[in-house]
């Protein structure tokens, strides 16, 4: 493992298979897919940052990098992805083997380049908020505080707008200084570019340019028409607080039976339709907070009667939800107005009920857009989370802007998509794959935003179809990646990272090893969950758990060490050995078993699955279990009902929930208040110990997992008892030991997962 | 002008004779001398000494001749109630067997009619019988030497008609024409019966030119209606104010106007023949007392005095005329002998018209829960004229003559007069006008609040040109004149090419602008605060009309959404309904761009009469202040408020400088004249008759009733009426408008207002009892009617035939034979031949004037009163620059009226000239610098805009000046929009072109005119 951590430390890559299958077949008899969970902006010490703009190759336009082959002296260098000789221009004559620019040291694979001031402007970045006014007064308190907060958090650069809705959406001219002024938009109709631009007046005075405009300050809008909505924070802060601190509850009535009427999907079609006029092109976030479910116009998610209920998972699958089809299709329209113009929507969604994430879901992600999901504005996984945004500390999160992602392959290597925040830029092209998954069919991906954590799942198809006699040259055994970022950097500038791999190829007998040799069984879990994920919410039908049984079953049929019909027989690679227990741990996750929540919370659990790296991927699959006694220092135990006992404390890590808990015994210590007595410091200090590792993991998470504190048979435990494998339950035959603890549920426990796998693993039908 | 009088009078003895020979409808010879001789009577060229009958009618005729008259003896010193003059009347009439019944003192008996078997009566001439005229008019030729200019050669001296004539005597006819006889003459006799003097006048024959003679109408001197302005009541303060104080009131005019306004009308004709003829104001400032109903039977000669006079009246049982009156005082008894009259059968309504401030207020009757007394089958009010029978246990509806049971709480034994003995201690027995207060039958919700929206343009035009400004400083103003209360709320928006509300409602906090961008779908974007009680947001609504000129200073915006915008105020304010007053400035972006100039004159398309039709549902009455230097299409935007009852203001071109003052006055009196909301109204009339069409500002759902969201003082509505049965000789057919109505305090009301007249069979007493005013007010409207939808050469066709068709119908069937060669003209129609002329030359059936003019006209006139109706179209005139000169006080100036003739017009003089809208000043181009220097404080006119605000300067004549503009300010409830005119100049022409008995181009002169019409009779006859 540790090898697949340092490669990720020095580019951001993890990759399923490091060695690759050889060929097309090869690659299909792995089953897992071959597939690298990449970071573009991982914080990587010691990168350097370029001035100059990168060399290209004039044939692929790969950039030139540390595998390129090079003629110091008739100043050449050989692209290695498509062997094209190319010239050193002027600037690098003085090239030569002790005189290397940096994108050629070895250890430079990744590599950042910076425009230099001339060739591109620095734009500020822009925060449209769009803020919900349909909520209780106590939320809306809540809400206001928060925006306060983040008002005076903003980068001072930056330009921010404001936009209110709840039965109509209001645009709030904030440079208009004499009064409080909107423009007042109905609920009931989504508005186009066209519409903002004639009817908020931008045009006046001067002819429209012919049809077909994009609009901004380079198609003639003058920046002061602009600046009436979008203001430096600097500028604006006192007018913005003045109209935030005013905020009141949406003031048409709303009858008892009936949900208030909010026009969500019309206030973000405002919003990205003025973003469109106003900065298309450049940095811009439309950050939503959504106190509740969308009722009106475009997008709404439920009729107004209460009597009706948000839909469920239940009824997604019986298909009967009208309006779940049309609010997703309007939400796609507005995701591809949104990549169009380069900008994010991030929501904060802050209600007991569904709000209708999962309809929105798709124009978060495709423009790379932030999400928060949480019970109430006035919670700390809301309030901290947003702070977290603009706060700057050593975890922040580098939001950066307006990315394009690219990527260069070796011949015979293909990309059939990438499941992640991005959006295809269907730039089709000889590297693009039949097959697709997720945003395929192209060779570039938008990025509207990312940040440092943002991870990028490729999955690639191996064309080559040639057999093993074609891998005898070493050569042609190495092959190469190039992944290109493209984005505008948060503090202004555009950059480029650019990362380049090199792998080699197995094939033919005997490449077993070396497969399972390079086989990341975290990087595996990860991409796993992220296709069961995808094939749910695509594939009609598709049965989740029998997939992933299936896939593991021959999996272990071909990579296990057995005799053929022996169970007992069976054992596993290290490099394999706790992959089963990943995918028993998948198939419990709220990935799969999707039931116990609404579709709000899956898309969201989704939406951050396929946003974080691996390791964080792996915690949300199988949470981290650490136990905490007087009898030996903070140990990671096994994720068991057994690991309860009276006298600990576990810290669960489930990503989104961080549990401490404690045993009985310890429970009732803390009642009566022996930590706060001398002579019991180191009780004192143990049940510190917990919540200050549940602390250092809050702060570098985001969004802030919610923590829950709790005790034994408490009514909080649930959240621990249920990630926990059920190796004792109501009805085993081993009692618990004393102080421990059973779980009332028919799932089956790893144990006999483990038994079911080795019996049919070993069957001959599955290898 | 009063100096005039030579030339024309210059009598022609000659005629004198003729007449006599001539076959008059008046018959008398003798009249003829007499009838000089009262002409002279009008003429008293001291006018102030003079009496001045400012009657309307007056018979006259062709425009030379009045000259006989003057002459007479009388002539000089027609005192008061002289009796010369009278003398010569009462021989007139005398002979005049009219049918004119006798009338006791207030009679007019009428003249023409020689038929009438018994001239009983008038032996004296005390009464006020009014002599038919004839005129003899001289055909053809007015050609003839004279003719051609009569007007102006005219000029002061004297005859000018007559040295032509030389040839002939009288018209000269030269050619082949026949002459006609000499003109008849007319004696006619001044009537008023009170009215000490009464001038007669005789008929003249015409001069060479054309005409006839014509014969001073008899005037009654009529009170003054001058007084209206003052009879506001108290809360109400007139709009006529000072240019520079506009807050401050006038004094309030001297309770009894010494002047009639109508006098302009008068002078009108006879000037052109002869000006010393004419008729003129009397001095007297006795105000008539009228009492609508005498003993308690219809009374024939119980004619109301001219809607244009001034008079009291005393409610006995039929309503104020001022409220309801008719084009005749008798009805027809059936439907042939009225198309046989030629004349209209119409009600003029005007349910809220100020009374003369010693009137009794109208009384307030509430009958409890069970509400006002009706007839159960036909649900009209109790009135006076409901017949109790069968000891008071029964009462017959005079309107449909059911016999309905009394109440049992209503009951009252009947008096020995068969009246019930209670009649006179209930006001709803008593009196034609009562109010009740209405129960909860006639509300579908509570009485709703005082609502007063205001949308105001701000688009760059607007701002620009000081509209913005103008607009935001009259509201601002005029809040303080709401009616007090927490009944009373306000809201306001403006707009460009969006939709700007403002929150008022933040307890010291800003005002909110919420901005509806999207003008083709417009909503609202609150529901509540956008209308707030006057109450809780004055400070902020003070302070945002304040800042609104500001905040939109840099405006680019040049479209402004008209149409959006009231579509948007009217949804904040569609559940209570109210006032919305827009104040527009640019082209509507609504109004397509381009159209056929015909079309112009019909709204553009169907939206904004459907809109409207909304509003008026939702009870919301919308006014629009047209500030504007463009053209903005009224004819497309006037029917907005013609449908909701409200009505257009049009400023044009918008000055900055001289019209925020007329702005805030109007606005002002806007909102503080006597007013009602969310009204509905029906006339009902006796079985017999029923009711054709209404007309006027209204919008009408059912066939029955009109709604009105918004119902004013100076609104008038038109109904007509036609036969479906027969009256009995005898008989009263009697009419009930009924108007349910939320005053501004919140109270439901019915307004009912009676009126019952005698039925006749007789052409003649139709003829003698006709109302001129009111007919030619109705005239007036259908004209306004026909011209969206006729070409202007066929309307004035139309005009011009109603008015030969009545004179030929008098002719044939009223006058005694006489020659072909007279025209002969009712007493009570004289005036109609002037004022038809007057019709066909004004804005809105001229041919030259600008499309917005037009339809401005067209829309005005449409809910104008018979008051306003008749300066409208011929205007008054009088003299400012000889002011020093005289001693009179304002009224008396007021009344020195002029002929509107150019020959009045000296180069050295400044002329005022005031339609009710508009005060155009005349400056000759010979004026002494001083008299300007005092007048406008410069010594030349060089570079002083048109657009004049008056300034009042320390001396004399600017003072009187400035006076007598706020006297007729406040006459007309109307702040005069002041255009300085100069000789020499456009400015100048346009006054000309108010000159209305000129010859201009297109149209005849006055003098031309009478020969035109009679010629047409006489065709007709043959």
């Amino acid at each position: 493992m540790k090898e697949f951590l340092d490669l990720e430390a020095q580019d951001g890559v993890r990759m399923t298979w490091n060695v690759f299958p050889g060929a097309k077949q090869d690659a299909v008899s792995c089953v897992i897919p071959v597939a690298s969970i990449y970071t573009p902006l991982k914080p990587i010490p010691n990168v350097p940052v370029l001035p100059y703009s990168p060399l290209r190759c004039r044939m692929c336009r790969a950039i030139l990098n540390p595998f390129s082959i090079v003629d110091y002296i008739a100043k050449i260098w050989i692209c290695p992805f498509c062997f094209q000789r190319n010239h050193f221009p002027q600037n690098y004559s003085s090239i030569s083997e002790d005189n290397l620019p940096a994108e050629l040291f070895p250890q430079y694979s990744t590599i950042e380049y910076e425009s230099n001031p001339e060739t591109g402007p620095t734009v500020p970045p822009v925060f449209l908020f769009v803020v919900d006014t349909c909520m209780i007064e106590e939320e809306i308190g809540f809400l206001k505080s928060a925006l306060a907060q983040a008002v005076e958090l903003l980068p001072e650069k930056s330009l921010v707008g404001l936009i209110t809705f709840g039965t109509y959406v209001q645009v709030h001219e904030l440079g208009f200084g004499l009064l409080p002024k909107s423009y007042v938009f109905k609920g009931t109709k989504e508005a186009t570019k066209e519409q903002i631009l004639e009817q908020m007046c931008f045009f006046t005075r001067k002819p429209r340019p012919a049809v077909g405009v994009i609009a901004g300050t380079r198609d003639g809008l003058s920046a002061e028409s602009i600046a009436r909505f979008l203001l430096p924070a600097s500028e604006c802060e006192f007018v913005l607080n003045s109209v935030i601190e005013e905020l009141q509850k949406d003031p048409w009535p709303v009858p008892a039976d009936q949900r208030a009427s909010r026009c969500t999907g019309a206030a973000l079609s405002v919003a990205a339709s003025l973003l469109g006029v106003c900065v298309p092109g450049s940095g811009a976030r439309i950050m939503a907070f959504v106190g509740g479910p969308s009722t009106e116009g475009p997008g709404a998610i439920v009729s107004k009667t209460l009597s009706e209920p948000i839909r469920s998972h239940k009824d997604l699958d019986k298909g009967s939800v009208p309006l779940y089809s049309k609010a997703v299709k309007f939400y796609e329209g507005l995701s591809k107005q949104l990549v169009h113009q380069g900008h994010v929507l991030d929501l904060f969604a802050c209600a007991l009920d569904q709000v209708g994430v999962a309809e929105m879901k798709v124009a978060v992600e495709r423009t790379g857009g932030i999400v928060v999901l949480a019970e109430s504005f006035g919670h700390s996984v809301f309030k901290d989370s947003l702070r977290r945004i603009f706060q700057s500390s050593e975890h922040d999160l580098g939001l950066s802007f307006n990315g394009v992602f690219e990527v260069n392959c070796s011949k015979d290597v293909k990309v059939q998509g990438i499941i992640g925040p991005c959006a295809s830029l269907e730039k089709k092209g000889p590297l693009s794959s039949e097959t697709v998954i997720g945003q395929g069919n192209t060779s570039a991906w938008k990025m509207c935003g990312l940040d440092r954590k943002t991870s990028l799942c490729l999955v690639f198809d191996i064309a080559r179809k040639d057999g093993p006699d074609a891998i005898g040259q070493p050569t042609s055994n190495q092959f190469y990646f190039q992944f290109l970022t493209y984005y505008q950097h948060h503090e202004g500038q555009m950059r480029l990272r650019a990362t380049t791999l090199s792998r080699r190829w197995v094939a033919g007998p005997g490449s077993v090893q070396e497969l399972v040799a390079g086989f990341d069984q975290e990087a595996a879990a990860a991409v796993m969950a992220r296709v069961v994920s995808f094939k749910m919410e695509t594939e009609a039908d598709f049965d989740p758990v029998r997939w992933l049984d299936r896939s593991l079953i021959r999996l272990c049929s071909k990579f296990g060490d057995y005799q053929k019909e022996s169970p007992s027989s069976f054992s596993l690679s290290p490099r394999l050995s706790i992959f089963p227990q990943f995918m028993f741990n998948l198939r419990r996750s709220q990935f799969v078993q999707v039931f116990n929540n609404s579709p709000d919370e899956t898309a969201y659990f989704r939406m951050m699955l396929d946003r974080e790296n691996v390791n964080n991927a792996v915690v949300m699959i199988q949470p981290s279990l650490i136990s905490y006694s007087f009898h030996s220092a903070p140990e990671p135990v096994l994720l068991d009902v057994t690991a309860i006992a009276a006298d600990r404390i576990l810290l669960l890590d489930s990503y989104f929930t961080i549990v401490v808990f404690h045993g009985m015994s310890i429970a009732q210590w803390r009642n009566a208040g022996y930590q706060s007595q001398p002579g019991h410091e180191a009780f004192a200090q143990l049940l510190q110990a917990p919540r200050d590792d549940a602390d250092a993991i809050i702060k570098e998470r985001f969004p802030v997992p919610r923590l829950v504190i709790c005790d034994q048979h408490g009514s909080q435990a649930r959240f621990l008892l249920a990630k926990l494998n059920p190796s004792v339950t109501y009805n085993s035959d081993n009692p618990p030991p004393h102080g421990g603890d059973v779980i009332f549920t028919d799932d089956v426990s790893f144990q006999v997962f483990m038994d079911h796998l080795q019996r049919l693993a070993v069957q001959q039908a599955y290898s | 002008m009063a100096s005039a009088p030579p030339g024309p009078q210059r009598p022609r003895p000659p005629f004198i004779p003729n007449p006599n020979t001539n076959t008059n409808p008046n018959p008398n010879p003798s009249s003829l001398p007499d009838s000089f001789q009262n002409l002279q009577i009008g003429r008293p060229p001291p006018p102030s000494a003079v009496p001045r009958g400012v009657a309307p009618p007056l018979p006259f005729s062709s425009a030379a001749p009045r000259p006989a008259a003057f002459p007479a003896g009388p002539g000089p010193a027609p005192s008061v109630a002289a009796a010369p003059p009278m003398g010569p009347p009462g021989l007139i009439r005398a002979p005049l067997p009219s049918a004119a019944p006798p009338q006791s003192h207030v009679v007019r008996p009428f003249p023409g009619s020689p038929p009438a078997g018994a001239p009983s009566s008038q032996p004296f001439a005390a009464p006020p019988p009014t002599a038919p005229q004839t005129f003899s008019v001289l055909p053809p030729q007015s050609s003839g030497p004279f003719t051609g200019n009569p007007a102006l050669a005219g000029p002061p001296n004297s005859q000018p008609y007559m040295a032509p004539p030389s040839s002939q005597p009288f018209f000269g006819t030269p050619s082949s024409q026949p002459f006609r006889g000499p003109p008849s003459s007319q004696p006619f006799s001044r009537l008023p019966s009170s009215q000490p003097f009464m001038g007669p006048q005789p008929p003249f024959s015409g001069p060479p030119a054309s005409t006839a003679p014509f014969g001073a109408p008899a005037w009654q001197p009529q009170p003054r209606p001058g007084a209206f302005p003052g009879s506001v009541p108290p809360p109400v303060r007139m709009p006529g104010i000072p240019l520079n104080a506009q807050n401050q009131m006038m004094p309030p005019p001297p309770p009894a106007m010494g002047y009639s306004p109508h006098a302009g009308t008068q002078m009108s004709t006879p000037l052109k023949i002869d000006p010393n003829q004419i008729p003129r104001p009397m001095p007297t400032s006795s105000v008539v007392v009228f009492e609508t109903r005498q003993g308690n039977q219809a009374n024939a000669a119980n004619v109301p005095p001219p809607a244009t006079s001034d008079f009291v009246v005393k409610d006995t049982g039929n309503c104020s005329p001022r409220l309801m009156r008719c084009t005749m005082n008798h009805i027809p008894c059936t439907g042939d002998l009225l198309s046989t009259s030629s004349m209209p059968l119409a009600l003029m309504v005007q349910p809220f018209a100020l009374p003369h401030p010693s009137e009794e207020p109208i009384q307030l009757v509430d009958f409890g829960e069970t509400g006002p007394i009706r007839c159960s089958r036909c649900k009209a009010y109790i009135n006076p004229f409901m017949r109790f029978i069968d000891q008071g246990r029964r009462f017959v509806c005079n309107l449909c003559g059911f016999s309905n049971e009394t109440s049992r709480d209503y009951m009252c034994n009947l008096g020995p007069d068969g009246r019930r003995r209670d009649a006179d201690d209930r006001p709803e027995l008593c009196r034609g006008t009562v109010e009740f207060v209405a129960t909860k039958e006639f509300m579908v919700r509570e009485p709703m609040p005082a609502v007063y929206f205001f949308l105001i343009d701000v688009s760059m035009n607007a701002i620009q040109t000081g509209a913005t400004a103008a607009a935001c400083t009259a509201i601002s103003q005029a809040i303080s004149d709401l009616p007090e209360g927490p009944q009373t709320m306000v809201g306001i928006a403006t707009f460009d090419s969006t939709i700007h509300f403002y929150n008022l409602k933040r307890a010291s906090q800003q005002p909110l602008m919420l901005i509806v961008p999207d003008v083709q779908d417009v909503y609202t974007p609150l529901q509540t605060d956008l209308i707030v009680p006057l109450t809780e947001c004055r400070q902020n609504l003070e302070q945002l009309l304040e800042s609104i000129p500001n905040m939109f200073e840099s405006n680019k915006v040049a479209e402004s959404a008209f149409g959006a915008a009231i579509k948007a105020g009217f949804l904040a304010m569609k559940s209570t309904g109210g006032k919305l007053m827009v104040f527009q400035s640019g082209v509507s972006m609504e109004v397509p761009f381009f159209c056929e100039a015909h079309k112009l004159l019909q709204p553009a398309d169907k939206t904004f009469k459907t809109m409207a039709i909304e509003f008026a549902e939702c009870q919301v009455c919308v006014d629009i202040f047209l500030t504007t230097q463009t053209f903005v299409d009224i004819a497309s935007i006037s029917v907005v408020p013609s449908t909701t009852g409200g009505q257009v203001y049009y400023y044009y071109p918008f000055s900055a400088l001289s019209d925020p003052a007329k702005l805030y006055n109007d606005l002002r009196w806007n909102i503080s004249r006597p007013q009602g909301f969310e009204a509905v109204m029906r006339v009902r009339c006796s079985q017999g008759l029923q009711v054709q069409e209404y007309s006027g500002n209204f919008c009408k759902r059912v066939p029955t009733d009109i709604d009105l969201p918004g119902i004013d003082s100076d609104k008038t509505i038109m109904v007509t009426f036609k036969h479906d049965d027969k009256f009995q000789e005898g008989s009263e057919c009697a009419f009930q408008c009924a108007l349910l109505y939320t005053t501004v305090y919140g109270q439901r009301r019915i307004r009912v207002i009676n009126l019952s007249l005698p039925c006749t069979n007789m052409l003649s007493n139709l003829f003698r009892s006709a109302d001129l005013d009111t007919q030619f007010t109705s005239f007036l409207k259908q004209a306004a009617n026909s011209i969206p939808i006729t070409p202007l050469s066929q309307v004035r066709e139309q005009i011009t035939n109603l008015c030969i068709n009545i004179l030929h119908s008098y002719r044939k069937f009223c006058a005694s034979v006489s020659s072909s060669g007279q025209l002969i003209l009712p007493e009570a129609l004289k005036l109609l031949p002037l004022y038809t002329l007057a019709l066909i030359k004004s804005i809105g059936l001229r041919n030259d004037g600008r499309l917005d003019d037009r339809s401005y006209w067209v829309s005005h006139v449409a809910s104008l009163s018979i008051l306003l109706a008749v300066p409208l179209v011929y205007p008054r005139m009088i003299s400012l620059h000889d002011f020093t000169s005289k001693e009179d006080d304002d009224i008396s100036l007021l009344s020195a009226t002029l002929p509107l003739s150019s020959e009045h017009l000296n180069d050295d003089g400044i002329y005022l000239l005031e339609n009710g809208e508009d005060g155009l000043i005349y400056v000759g181009n010979m004026v002494s610098p001083d008299t300007l220097q005092h007048l406008f404080g410069v010594s030349s006119l060089d570079g002083v805009p048109n657009q004049l605000v008056l300034q009042q300067f320390d001396n004399d004549l600017s003072q009187k000046v400035n006076e007598v503009v706020n006297e007729i300010r406040r006459q007309r409830c109307s702040y005069l929009r002041l255009r300085l005119c100069r000789k020499g100049d456009p400015s100048g022409m346009f006054f000309l072109s108010y000159m209305v008995e000129d010859k201009t181009p297109g149209g005849l002169s006055y003098v031309e005119f009478l020969v035109h019409v009679h010629r047409q009779i006489q065709t007709k006859i043959a």
